[in-house]
């Protein structure tokens, strides 16, 4: 998996797998897609994942490993514009690091929550980044499997707004 | 602490699609889902979770499944088809094999008032002829 945008792979409008006039939202944009390389499985593989297929999310995405850090998972990839949040290095570091005054600890947040449900969990809300901005943000976290049984990992992808404070 | 479940309806049995905090969201995704026809049931699941009293309540949202309506309305086709194959049948019936028989006039003619006016005199004479001989014997 790479960690950003692949050379050669530019950001293109969103593809047209949604009617016109249909939600553009990221989180179900991924949903959508998520549930498309499911089929009728419970859980897509990784290796479905290709960031050059979904160049309109893949900025806002990252991927969590949960196989032998089942307590605390660890980041394995992100795109770029979730990389441009973080100050310290991303990958590798357990999503208990990330405090929840930050883009990437609220987009975590319910990790836990994920993996005892095993089911795809959307959540938003506002947190204060620590200069006191107010930010608002919706997050997706989607289970997947290498085995199609066993969660092995979480594709998850977050977007946000910060709000202008009169 | 409030949460809207999607379910959909695969292989027999309603099944956790995914989970969201914001309930507009929710029945949006769940309209568009069932709109999209692959599944053949939708519905959310509002669940109120009291952490005082440590109890979930549950209650639907919004139920979709454009195939189980159209099953709905191919059962109803159906019975309305078998109602009025019944109702055929039952006027066929009358005039079928198990018919109520119908018992034929009798031609009103002319004979029957005869028959009758006649024994009506025969008796008028008989009663006069009778009394007669009554007097006679006297």
């Amino acid at each position: 998996m790479t960690e950003n945008m692949p050379d050669g792979v530019a950001r293109e409008k969103v593809e047209d797998e949604l009617p016109q006039g249909m939600e553009r939202r990221l989180v179900l944009r991924l949903l959508t897609h998520w549930r498309a390389i499911c089929g009728d499985r419970d859980y897509p593989s990784f290796s479905e994942v290709v960031p050059e297929n979904m160049p309109d999310m893949w900025h806002n995405c990252f991927v969590l490993e949960v196989i032998g850090h089942e307590e605390d998972p660890v980041f394995r990839a992100a795109g770029g514009e979730i990389m441009s949040h973080s100050a310290d290095s991303l990958i590798g570091t357990p999503v208990s690091f990330w405090t929840p005054d930050t883009l990437i600890g609220v987009a975590v947040s319910h990790t836990r929550d994920v993996l005892r449900k095993g089911v795809p969990m959307s959540h938003g809300d506002e947190f204060m980044k620590i200069d006191g901005t107010r930010v608002l943000y919706r997050s997706i976290l989607l289970p997947m499997s290498d085995d199609g049984e066993t969660i092995s990992g979480l594709l998850g992808a977050v977007n946000c707004r910060e709000v202008m404070e009169d | 602490m409030r949460a809207f479940e999607i379910h959909t309806f695969r292989g027999g049995k309603w099944k956790i699609d995914s989970v969201f905090d914001d309930k507009e969201l929710a029945l949006f995704e769940a309209r568009r889902m069932d709109e999209s026809s692959r599944y053949s049931g939708v519905r959310v699941i509002e669940e109120n979770f009291n952490e005082s009293s440590n109890e979930t309540v549950t209650r639907t949202l919004y139920k979709g499944g454009r195939a189980e309506k159209q099953a709905s309305v191919i059962q109803r086709e159906v019975k309305d088809e078998a109602k009025k194959t019944a109702r055929r049948k039952g006027a066929k019936g009358r005039t079928g094999k198990g018919k109520r028989p119908v018992k034929k006039k009798k031609k009103s003619g002319i004979a029957m008032p005869l028959i009758i006016l006649s024994i009506i005199v025969i008796v008028g004479l008989g009663a006069l002829f009778g009394l007669q001989h009554i007097t006679i014997f006297r």
